[in-house]
Parts: structure tokens; C-alpha cells; sequence
């Protein structure tokens, strides 16, 4: 135990300090550490695809390793990546940027990453062989009714462990966000990363359910001989599909719009002012989380559904680009005559936006049907979704551990290292995914362990490969700079980027109570005011 | 194929000839639709955004300090009703081309596909058959594909040139899906459920079809070639009697 008085930081813990904490910095913690590890697995599994991608024919895997790792690769990516790196920037930030001295419910926030770590050994133990699970992450019946998806149970429980981790966490954050914010801190006054932090939980408490029962009637039909998706016996498989992406599409939502957040707090703090438009980026915010449950169709484009009802869900989705536009018109504008400071989290966000435009144009003609015929299912929705979630996301992800790095460890990464690993990843991943977007245009369908030895297939595969590899090096790079600085770093100040944002107020890294008393913000007081920090250098109370 | 590459692929302009295949044709008008306004809106964000990058660089002794800037209600209000106007316009506009691309001319030669794990069964309306196993399409000891003219011409499924075809779609198993990679058009083969599509091959070749809908182990071989001849030899091909080889009940050999 600490000494009364004296201040211990989150890291000087033992063991079982660590395991059966219940304070919201240490399980943060341990939600990034998981989500680190996960995401330097699913990315190793990647890199496995893409050899055996490098040519045609089957050189490194057979088809039924290729598709496990296909499996992994994407459940990984999506669960324990995309959306659990959230759990880590939600727990550790989030009481910190309201005022408060922990989460609402700190045990249910501790059960919350033991289920998430339940799920993570379960998910772990499909590696062992007879236990492959090769259904893909959307794991459509009758397909994965066939022995030949592997044990779906494995999954299915997953997928229950998941949605309750998420649905605890979701509503613990949700009741934290709305009963805890300090005095002063008024639903105005709230940065954008509690903005969208607030509308991915609602997402989630939404959504959740429907996935749970979608793998639940997939469990019952496999196992326990009812017959929801079984044409056989009268099931419907497209069924499934629609209770499937009911929430598998919001999901995107629930994983991007948190960056969207983190990009907004890190372009403004280095532009040295406020968002432009803030009012609009909060209606966009809830406006994508809204349009969001009304588009799922568009997965289902080939499905059979009948063809007034693609119509109909191509205008919902397309509309979705008029909110996702607002957000970057606004990043833009908040360069306008902004003080501009290129660090390297500035530059991580500079290129997420880069990626996420790309990301998102090429999101547009994939909601359109009369387009959608032609690539669906193709390499060219693989390489959209990655600019997206893939690298908009992961960039923004990356620029946020080096952003709040020094509020993590109270020291400062290597700039120089920073930037080694950004340039190696933007080189690689767009000669990786922009690549990838011709060779779908030319039909390539996804999922695919083996081509045709179509010659302009071939090149573009061959090229792709090499980027795969040179995103891997800048990623090993820039993890291997966060670790050592954590380790060797050179002392920081407390707000090394002067931003007046509650989480900087704080010493840094922050002491175990957060706050000795809950601060009351002047009325003066703004996250995004810059000037106000000038005349209070610290947080008075 | 017909492009190559990325530079084959940004010089490729419209071309009002007879297509090679149809509807692929009104997918092309689409897509460079799309790509027009994409380029566009891509350098109406990038553009500024790299001035502004330029322009307002904090520097020791200049630009210390961010300017007051006030939010612009009529700007924010220009770029939500323009974005709008686009997407409802590419909505529509794909609209009106899906209607075609969905609605089989009324002359159309129907035949039944039949997916199955791992293959396609072809039937025409006289009973003829083919059938394209995986395993017509894979080197018997590399496991790797085959070139197109190794691939013996009993796995091909034959089709009149210039004759559109309407495809009456379903599936033995479980979820396949049906890509014609010339025509630029897939469907999804569903158990228990008919869907249906359309294509037009104007120009006679051989030309691959794949399966988009991941189904298990050899779903990357799930291929079959169309061999699309002249009417004449369309003609003499579908009057022949089947070979032994295909005669056999699709149930029964699997």
C-alpha cells in the first residue's frame, strides 16, 4: 500500500494490485496492453495472407490455414483492435476529461475487461488444432452450419463474452459521461472525444443485442437442432444477414467514430484553437450514429433482397457522406488561420484524415447498387474498408498513444522515431491498399486463397505484398519507440502540449485519486480555449 | 484484360463502341461518374488543406498565435446542401442505371445455375448440361490454376455471343455467389431461394466467372469459364448430344 499522503502512479503497482484493481487508468491500461497484443497477432496472420498472396498457386499455406487466418485476422482486427482499443482510451481518459475520480461503477468496469479477457484466451485457444474457425468473422449460415466453418460454438461465445464486456463498459461510460461531469462542465463544454465516446456507447447498447441474437439462434440451429437459418427445414439463411449487420454495420460506427474524436482533439490542440464549427461536428457526430442503423442493406446488395429495398438503402447510405463530409470540411477549416504545429501526433492525425477521405470517396460508389454489382464481395471492399477502419482508424489510434503518451508516462517518445514509423506506414499502406483497389475493380474476388495467373493481377498482388511488408516495419517501429521511450523516455512537464483540456490540468502521469477535490470549472474555462491557459497555469479549485 | 494497370486505369476514357459485354457498360458509366466527382471533391479538401498547412505553420517569432476566427454559418450551411445534392444525384443516377441493369431484356436465353460446394451447374432449356468442378480447374499436382486454354472445353459452359442471357440463380448448399467478371455483375446464390440476373457477351471469347461469397475450403477455385461462341457454333454445340461425363445426375455424382 502507499503511504497516505504520498502520491503512487498507475504503473508503481504489484501484480495483484493490477488484477484486482478497480481504478479506470490501470484497466485502461490493461485494455490497451490486450489490444496491442491482439493487434500485433491479427497483424502477423495478415502478413501470412499476403505471402500467400504474392503469387498464384499455393506456396506457403493451404486454403484451409489461409482461411483461419482470414478468420483471425478479421475477428481480431474488428473486436479486439478496432473496437477494444476504445475500452483503453475510454477508461483512461474519460474520468480524467469530466472530473471525476473513477467510472460510475468501477467493479462492473474491472468485470468488464476480465470478460474481455475471457474472450481473449477463448479466442486464443481457436488456435489450437481442431479448433480452427474458418467462417469468417461474418460467419453466414448455412456455411457455418458445415463442419467445415469449425467449431462455431467457440465463436458464438466469444461473440456473448464480447457483447457483454462491451455492454457493461458501454453503459458504465454512458452513466459516467452523464452523472459525473465537475461543476462547469456543461453538455456545451464537453470536448469532442467525450462527444463521440457518448454516441459510439449509445451505439453499442443498441446494437449488441442484435449480434448476440444472431450468434445465438447460429448456436441453437448448429447444436441444438432448431432450424432459424436452415432452408432444409423451412429456415431463411438471409435472415441471419440482416440481423447480422442490424448491428455489424453501426459497428464501423462504434470504431470510427471514437477516432473522428481523437482527430478532433488533436488537430485542435495543434492548431492552437477551437474546432471550427463545434456545433455541427456534434449534430454530424449524432447524425452518423442515427443514419448509421439504417443502411444495413447495402451488405446485402447480392443477397436477393428485393430490388426496391436496395434502392431504397442506397439513399439512406450515400447520405451517411453528407455528416462524415461536415467532419472533415470542419478539420479543414480548423487549419484555417490556425498556429500550426507539425508534431507527430499532428502529423498521424494529418494523415488519418488523408486516408479517411480516400476512404470514404471510394466508401460512396459502394452504396450505390448500380456499382455495387460489379465490386461487391471484391478486393476493391477490402481495400475501402481498409483505408477506413484500417489505417484511418489505426493512425488516429497511433497518433492518440503518442498524443497522450506523455499523460500515460509522464515522459516523451522519440519525434524523431515517430515520424520514421508514420512515413514507412503511409508508403506501405497506400502502395498496399491503393493496389488493392485496381486489382478489385478488376474483379479479384475477396476471400480468395488462390488467382488465376491473370497477368495484371499478378504485378498488383506482387506490389501489394511489398507495401504489406513495409506497413509491418513502420508499425514495428513506431510500438517499439513507445515501448523503449515508456522505459528510457526523458522526463516531460505535466502539459507538455499546453492544452486546456481538463486530462492536462492534472500532474502527469495522474495521481491515483485523479483530482484531490473535484474542480469546479470557471465559466471562462473551455477545453478548447487556449488563451485561458495563459492566466491559470494550473487547475485551481 | 482490359486494364492493366494504375496508369491504364486512369487514362481509360469512355468508349461508345459496341461494348464487350453487357450491362458492364452502364457499370463503366458509373464508375467514371463516381471517380469525376470524387477527383473533384478530393482536391476541393486537399488543396486548401495543404495551403492552410503551409500558410499558417507555427514559427518562432510569426504565426506564434492562432487568429480569431468566426464560425461561418453560411459556409457550414454551402457544404452540407451541396454534399447533399451529390449523393441524391449519384442515388438517382444509379437508380436509373440499375433498372437496367436488373431487368433482363425480353428475348433473353434463360438458364438455371445450380451452385454447389465446390462447383456450377449449368442447365439449358433442352436439358443440356454442364458442370464446372473445382478440381477442372486446378493443376492436377501444383493445386494452382490453370491456364484458360488447358481448361478442357466439357468444363466451359458454352454461350451465344451478342444473345442476352437471363440467369435463374440458386444454390445446393450454402451461400454462393455468382460473378461474371465481363459483364461486371454478381448475385448470390441462396439456398432455398431463386434470384436472378442478366448478362450479354458481344464479343465471342473465353472469360472466367467467379465465386464472391466465401463458402468453405476451395472457394477460391469456385470458378467456371464461359465460353462464348458465334450463334452458328452456339447452335451446333447445343444440338449435339451431352457427354457421358455430364450426363450424370448432379446429386448422384456428388
Amino acid at each position: 500500500m502507499a503511504v497516505a499522503g504520498v502520491p503512487k502512479p498507475w504503473f508503481g503497482a504489484t501484480l495483484k494490485e493490477w488484477v484486482f484493481t478497480t481504478d479506470h487508468k490501470k484497466i485502461g491500461v490493461m485494455y490497451g496492453m490486450t489490444s496491442i497484443i491482439f493487434f500485433l497477432i491479427a497483424g502477423l496472420s495478415a502478413l501470412g495472407i499476403r505471402l500467400e498472396l504474392f503469387q498464384p498457386g499455393l506456396q506457403y499455406v493451404d486454403e484451409d490455414h489461409y482461411n483461419q487466418l482470414l478468420t483471425l485476422h478479421g475477428v481480431i482486427m474488428q473486436f479486439w483492435w478496432a473496437v477494444g482499443v476504445w475500452g483503453s482510451f475510454g477508461n483512461f481518459l474519460l474520468p480524467l476529461m469530466i472530473g471525476a475520480r473513477d467510472v460510475a461503477f468501477p467493479r462492473l468496469n474491472a468485470l468488464s475487461y476480465w470478460l474481455f479477457f475471457a474472450a481473449s484466451v477463448l479466442a486464443l485457444l481457436t488456435l489450437l488444432p481442431g479448433s480452427h474457425i474458418r467462417m469468417m468473422w461474418t460467419g453466414y449460415p448455412p456455411f457455418s452450419l458445415n463442419d467445415n466453418a469449425g467449431p462455431v460454438a467457440f465463436y458464438a461465445l466469444v461473440i456473448h463474452l464480447l457483447g457483454a464486456a462491451s455492454l457493461a463498459s458501454a453503459i458504465n461510460l454512458v452513466v459516467t459521461n452523464l452523472s459525473m461531469r465537475a461543476p462547469g462542465i456543461t453538455f456545451k463544454k464537453m470536448n469532442l472525444f467525450l462527444h463521440s465516446f457518448l454516441a459510439m456507447n449509445v451505439i453499442q447498447i443498441l446494437g449488441v443485442p442484435a449480434l448476440a441474437g444472431a450468434v445465438t439462434m447460429l448456436l441453437l440451429d448448429k447444436y441444438f437442432n432448431t432450424a432459424f437459418f436452415d432452408p432444409t427445414r423451412g429456415g431463411d439463411p438471409v435472415l441471419y444477414q440482416n440481423i447480422f449487420w442490424f448491428y455489424s454495420h453501426p459497428v464501423v460506427y462504434v470504431m470510427i467514430l471514437p477516432a473522428f474524436g481523437l482527430i478532433s482533439e488533436m488537430i485542435a490542440t495543434f492548431s492552437r484553437r477551437e474546432i471550427f464549427g463545434r456545433t455541427s461536428m456534434i449534430f454530424a457526430i449524432w447524425g452518423i450514429a442515427i443514419l448509421g442503423f439504417m443502411v444495413w442493406i447495402h451488405h446485402m446488395f447480392t443477397s436477393g433482397v428485393p430490388d426496391w429495398i436496395r434502392i431504397l438503402f442506397s439513399y439512406t447510405t450515400v447520405l451517411i457522406g453528407v455528416p462524415t463530409g461536415i467532419k472533415i470540411f470542419n478539420w479543414i477549416g480548423t487549419l484555417y488561420k490556425g498556429s500550426i504545429r507539425l508534431t507527430t501526433p499532428m502529423l498521424y492525425t494529418l494523415s488519418a484524415i488523408f486516408m479517411f477521405l480516400i476512404g470514404g470517396l471510394t466508401g460512396i460508389p459502394l452504396g450505390l447498387p448500380a456499382f455495387d454489382i460489379g465490386v461487391h464481395d471484391s478486393h476493391f471492399v477490402v481495400a475501402h474498408f481498409h483505408y477506413v477502419l484500417g489505417m484511418a482508424l489505426t493512425l488516429a489510434v497511433l497518433g492518440g498513444f503518442h498524443y497522450w503518451f506523455p499523460k500515460l508516462t509522464g515522459k516523451m517518445y522519440s519525434e524523431f522515431w515517430g515520424k520514421v514509423g508514420l512515413v514507412l506506414i503511409m508508403i506501405g499502406s497506400n502502395l498496399f491498399y491503393f493496389l488493392q483497389f485496381i486489382v478489385g475493380l478488376e474483379g479479384m474476388p475477396r476471400r480468395y486463397a488462390d488467382y488465376p495467373a491473370i497477368e495484371s493481377w499478378v504485378v498488383l498482388h506482387h506490389w501489394q505484398t511489398i507495401g504489406a511488408f513495409i506497413l509491418a516495419i513502420g508499425i514495428g517501429i513506431v510500438f517499439l519507440n513507445l515501448f523503449l521511450s515508456a522505459k528510457f523516455g526523458k522526463k516531460t512537464s505535466d502539459n507538455p502540449w499546453e492544452s486546456p483540456s481538463l486530462e492536462w490540468l492534472i500532474p502527469s502521469p495522474p495521481p491515483p485519486h485523479n483530482f484531490d477535490k473535484i474542480p469546479h470549472m470557471p465559466e471562462d474555462w473551455d477545453p478548447y480555449n487556449y488563451e485561458w491557459l495563459k492566466k491559470h497555469k494550473q487547475l485551481t479549485h | 484484360m482490359r486494364r492493366t494497370g494504375l496508369l491504364a486505369l486512369l487514362m481509360a476514357g469512355f468508349s461508345f463502341a459496341q461494348p464487350v459485354a453487357e450491362p458492364a457498360h452502364l457499370w463503366d458509366y458509373m464508375y467514371y461518374i463516381w471517380l469525376f466527382i470524387s477527383v473533384v471533391i478530393y482536391l476541393v479538401v486537399f488543396i486548401p488543406g495543404a495551403y492552410f498547412l503551409i500558410k499558417y505553420r507555427y514559427k518562432k517569432g510569426f504565426n506564434e498565435e492562432a487568429q480569431h476566427v468566426k464560425e461561418s454559418p453560411a459556409l457550414e450551411v454551402l457544404w452540407t446542401i451541396i454534399p447533399v445534392i451529390i449523393v441524391i444525384y449519384l442515388a438517382t443516377q444509379s437508380f436509373a442505371f440499375y433498372k437496367t441493369q436488373r431487368t433482363a431484356p425480353a428475348n433473353s436465353f434463360e438458364i438455371k445455375v445450380t451452385a454447389f460446394m465446390w462447383g456450377w451447374q449449368f442447365q439449358y432449356p433442352n436439358g443440356k448440361q454442364v458442370i464446372a468442378f473445382f478440381n477442372m480447374f486446378e493443376d492436377p499436382e501444383t493445386k494452382s490454376y490453370l491456364p484458360l486454354d488447358k481448361i478442357p472445353d466439357t468444363a466451359k459452359a458454352y454461350i451465344p455471343a451478342g444473345v442476352p442471357i437471363k440467369v435463374l440463380l440458386t444454390s445446393q448448399d450454402v451461400i454462393h455467389s455468382f460473378y461474371v467478371q465481363p459483364a461486371k455483375a454478381t448475385e448470390d446464390a441462396v439456398p432455398g431461394r431463386i434470384n436472378h440476373m442478366w448478362f450479354k457477351i458481344n464479343q465471342p471469347g473465353e472469360y472466367w466467372v467467379f465465386c464472391r461469397e466465401y463458402c468453405g475450403t476451395k472457394h477460391s477455385k469456385m470458378a467456371a469459364v464461359l465460353k462464348v461462341v458465334p450463334k452458328e457454333e452456339f447452335e451446333k454445340w447445343y444440338g449435339q448430344p451431352m457427354d457421358s461425363a455430364n450426363k450424370v445426375s448432379l446429386n448422384k455424382s456428388f
